[in-house]
C-alpha cells in the first residue's frame, strides 16, 4: 500500500517535470535541478527529523523557532572563536536542538504532555529567545558579518554538488539505514503504530520517545548552521512557518500523521515535489497570488490520493 | 482522527491566543493604575521582528515622552484578528488616541468603525487602512515615491537597458506601492523590462530562495529591486552564493547591516532610506496637534532618499 502511494507521488514529480519543462525552457537544465536540490536541502534535513516524529504519532511545530535560535547561536560563536568558528559554530547550534529535543522529548514521554502542546509552547518560547538574543549581542534583528570560513557549509560545492544538498542526502541516506536496518527503527513503526502493544511487548516507549526528539532535535540545530552560513547570518526571523513547509513534504510524501506508517524515502519525494513546484511556477513567472493557491491544491490532491488509495 | 487533530489545531490555537489576550490586558491595566492622569494613546504595530518597527517604536517613544503621553505599545504579530481585539481592547480602556500599522488595510476598517463610534480618533503609521473607518491621519514615507526613486537610480546605472526583475511581497499594501513606482517608473524606459516578479515574503530566507530561481530563469538578469531590506539582503546571499559578479541589487530601509554591505562594495548598491523613527515621532506630533484642536494633512508624507556608496 504505501509501495503504491509511492508510485503516486513519482508519478506527480514527473507530470510536474514535463508541465514545467513546456512552460519553461529553463527549468530542465542540469543547472536548475541544482537549483532545486538546494532549495529543499534544508527542508529536507528537517524532513527527515520530522517523518522520525511523525511515525512515533508525535508532531514538532517548534522547529522553524529552534531552528532560528541555532542559527544565531551558531553565528556568535562563528564570529568569536577565529579558526575554530565554524566547527564550534555547528556544534553549538546542534546543542541548541538536542537540548530542545530532549526538553521536548522528556515532557512528551515522562509526563505524557501532548506533542503538539509541548512544542506550540516552545515555538514561541525559542522565538522571543531568539530575537532576545540578537538584540543583546548584536543591538538588531540579525547577527550578521560572519568570517568568510563559515561558509563552506551553506556556500561551497564539493564534487561539483552544493555542501547543503551533500549533507541533505548523507541525512536521508542515514535516516533510511536507521529506519529500516536498525532494531530502533523498527521500535519506532511499531510505537507509532500502537504505544499500548509495544509497551506490553518489552519496548521501551519512553526511551524510544525521547530519542526519536532528540535525532529531530540535532537535525534542526544541524539546518539552523546551514541556514545561517547559506545567508551569511544569523536571522531572528529565520526558519518563519518552515513547520508547515516541513509537514506538507512529509504528509505530501504518503507517511501518515496518525503515526506508523510511512518513510524517509516517501519524504524525499514529498520534499522534491513540493520543491521542483515551487521552482516551476517561479520560473514559468506564475503570478504570486496563484502560486499560493496551486500549493493548497496540490497538497489537498495529494492528501486525497492517499486517503483514497487507501480505501 | 485527522479531523481530531485539526479540531485540536483550532482549539490550541484560539486557547493561544486567548492567553495572550489575557495576558497582553493585564499587563495593561497594570501600568493604567501606575500612571492614571497622563493621557494614554494605544499603539498596535505590525510586528516587533522588524528592524524597521523597532525604531518606528523608538520614534513613538521618545517623542509621546516629550509630550507626556503614555504609551501603549503592542505587536499585532501580522495578524489582523489579534489587532482587531486589541484596538476593541484600546477602546475599553478609553486611550485618547489609537495608532494602527494595519495588518490588513481593507480588514481592519470594521475594528476603526468601532473605535469611530466610540469617538477615539485613529491614526495610521507606515501601513494605509481602506474601506469606511475614519483615520484622522496617516503618517507614512511616500512609498510609490520610494518604488520610483529605485528605478531611477538601475536606470542610470543601465544606460545600455537590460533585463531586471523584483523581489516583492504581495501581501502588504506599503510594498505592493514600492513596486507599483518601480514598474511606472520603468516603464518610461523602453530599453529595461521587468522580466520577473517574485515573492520573497520579506523575509531573507524565503527571498533567498526566490532569487535563486529568479537567477536561474532569467541568466542575463542585470538588476533586481527588492522591496526590504531583508529580501535584498536574500537576493545578495543567492547572487554571492552563484558566483555573480555584476548584478545590481537596489535594497529599501537601509537598514545598518544593508547600508555596511553598499559600503563595503557588494553587489547590493544601494538602498531606498525611509526614516522609521522619523514616521513615529511624527505620528505623535499629528495625534498631539489634533488632540489640541489643530487642523492635520489627511496625509503626512515623510520623505525617502537613496543611499548608495
Amino acid at each position: 500500500m504505501t509501495q503504491f502511494s509511492k508510485y503516486i507521488i513519482l508519478l506527480a514529480i514527473v507530470i510536474q517535470v514535463i508541465v514545467f519543462s513546456i512552460l519553461s525552457p529553463e527549468f530542465l537544465t542540469v543547472d536548475n535541478l541544482v537549483n532545486v536540490a538546494l532549495s529543499i536541502a534544508i527542508t529536507g534535513v528537517l524532513a527527515v527529523g520530522m517523518t522520525f516524529v511523525i511515525l512515533t504519532g508525535g508532531i514538532d511545530l517548534s522547529i522553524g523557532s529552534v531552528l532560528a535560535v541555532a542559527g544565531i547561536v551558531a553565528a556568535i560563536c562563528a564570529k568569536s572563536f577565529g579558526d575554530f568558528g565554524i566547527l564550534v559554530g555547528l556544534v553549538a547550534a546542534i546543542s541548541v536542538g538536542v537540548v530542545s529535543g530532549l526538553f521536548t522529548g522528556i515532557t512528551v514521554s515522562r509526563f505524557k504532555v501532548p506533542p503538539f502542546v509541548v512544542t506550540l509552547a516552545i515555538l514561541t518560547i525559542a522565538r522571543g529567545l531568539s530575537f532576545i538574543i540578537a538584540d543583546k549581542y548584536a543591538g538588531s534583528t540579525s547577527v550578521s558579518d560572519l568570517p568568510s570560513g563559515f561558509a563552506f557549509l551553506g556556500r561551497e560545492k564539493l564534487l561539483g554538488l552544493p555542501v547543503p544538498v551533500i549533507v541533505m542526502l548523507l541525512v536521508f541516506a542515514i535516516g533510511w539505514f536507521i529506519l529500516t536496518q536498525t532494531r530502533f527503527g523498527r521500535y519506532v513503526y511499531a510505537i507509532g503504530g500502537n504505544s499500548e502493544a509495544s509497551f506490553l511487548a518489552g519496548i521501551n516507549v519512553k526511551s524510544v520517545t525521547t530519542w526519536v526528539y532528540v535525532l529531530n532535535g540535532f537535525l534542526v540545530g544541524l539546518a539552523g548552521a546551514i541556514l545561517a552560513s547559506r545567508l551569511g547570518a544569523g536571522l531572528a526571523n529565520a526558519g518563519m512557518q518552515y513547520e508547515l513547509d516541513v509537514i506538507a513534504a512529509v504528509v505530501v510524501g504518503g507517511t501518515s500523521l496518525m503515526g506508523g506508517k510511512g518513510s524517509v524515502v516517501s519524504t524525499l519525494f514529498g520534499a522534491i515535489f513540493i520543491g521542483v513546484l515551487n521552482n516551476g511556477l517561479n520560473l514559468a513567472g506564475i503570478d504570486p497570488y496563484l502560486q499560493k493557491i496551486a500549493l493548497g491544491v496540490v497538497i489537498l490532491l495529494a492528501v486525497l490520493a492517499d486517503q483514497i488509495n487507501k480505501k | 482522527m485527522k479531523l481530531k487533530l485539526f479540531i485540536l489545531l483550532a482549539l490550541t490555537s484560539l486557547f493561544v491566543a486567548g492567553c495572550n489576550q489575557q495576558t497582553a490586558s493585564n499587563a495593561n491595566t497594570s501600568t493604567k493604575t501606575a500612571t492614571g492622569d497622563k493621557k494614554k494613546i494605544g499603539v498596535t504595530l505590525l510586528t516587533r521582528e522588524h528592524q524597521f518597527y523597532k525604531d518606528l517604536e523608538a520614534g513613538l517613544k521618545a517623542e509621546a515622552e516629550k509630550n507626556g503621553f503614555e504609551l501603549i505599545v503592542q505587536s499585532g504579530d501580522m495578524d489582523l484578528a489579534k489587532q482587531q481585539s486589541q484596538i476593541e481592547n484600546f477602546i475599553v480602556q478609553k486611550v485618547a488616541a489609537i495608532v494602527v500599522c494595519p495588518a490588513d488595510s481593507k480588514g481592519i476598517s470594521p475594528a476603526i468603525e468601532k473605535a469611530n463610534a466610540a469617538n477615539i480618533p485613529v491614526f495610521t503609521a507606515d501601513i494605509s487602512a481602506s474601506g469606511s473607518g475614519k483615520v484622522v491621519s496617516h503618517i507614512a514615507s511616500d512609498n510609490v515615491l520610494g518604488g520610483k526613486m529605485a528605478a531611477e537610480f538601475i536606470a542610470g546605472q543601465l544606460k545600455e537597458g537590460g533585463d531586471v526583475g523584483i523581489i516583492g511581497q504581495p501581501e502588504v499594501q506599503s510594498t505592493i506601492d514600492r513596486e507599483k513606482g518601480f514598474k511606472e517608473e520603468m516603464a518610461k524606459h523602453p530599453n529595461i523590462k521587468v522580466v520577473a516578479t517574485l515573492n520573497g515574503g520579506g523575509v531573507r530566507d524565503r527571498a533567498t530562495k526566490a532569487a535563486d530561481d529568479m537567477l536561474q530563469g532569467n541568466p542575463n538578469l542585470k538588476a533586481i529591486f527588492a522591496i526590504n531590506d531583508d529580501s535584498a539582503l536574500g537576493a545578495l546571499a543567492s547572487a554571492e552564493t552563484r558566483g555573480k559578479k555584476d548584478l545590481i541589487i537596489v535594497g529599501y530601509d537601509a537598514t545598518p547591516e544593508a547600508v555596511a554591505k553598499i559600503q563595503a562594495g557588494t553587489m547590493l548598491k544601494a538602498d531606498v532610506a525611509q526614516d522609521p523613527k522619523l514616521i513615529g515621532s511624527k505620528t505623535i506630533e499629528t495625534i498631539s496637534k489634533h488632540l489640541k484642536g489643530e487642523k492635520v494633512e489627511a496625509v503626512v508624507a515623510i520623505p525617502v532618499k537613496i543611499v548608495d556608496k
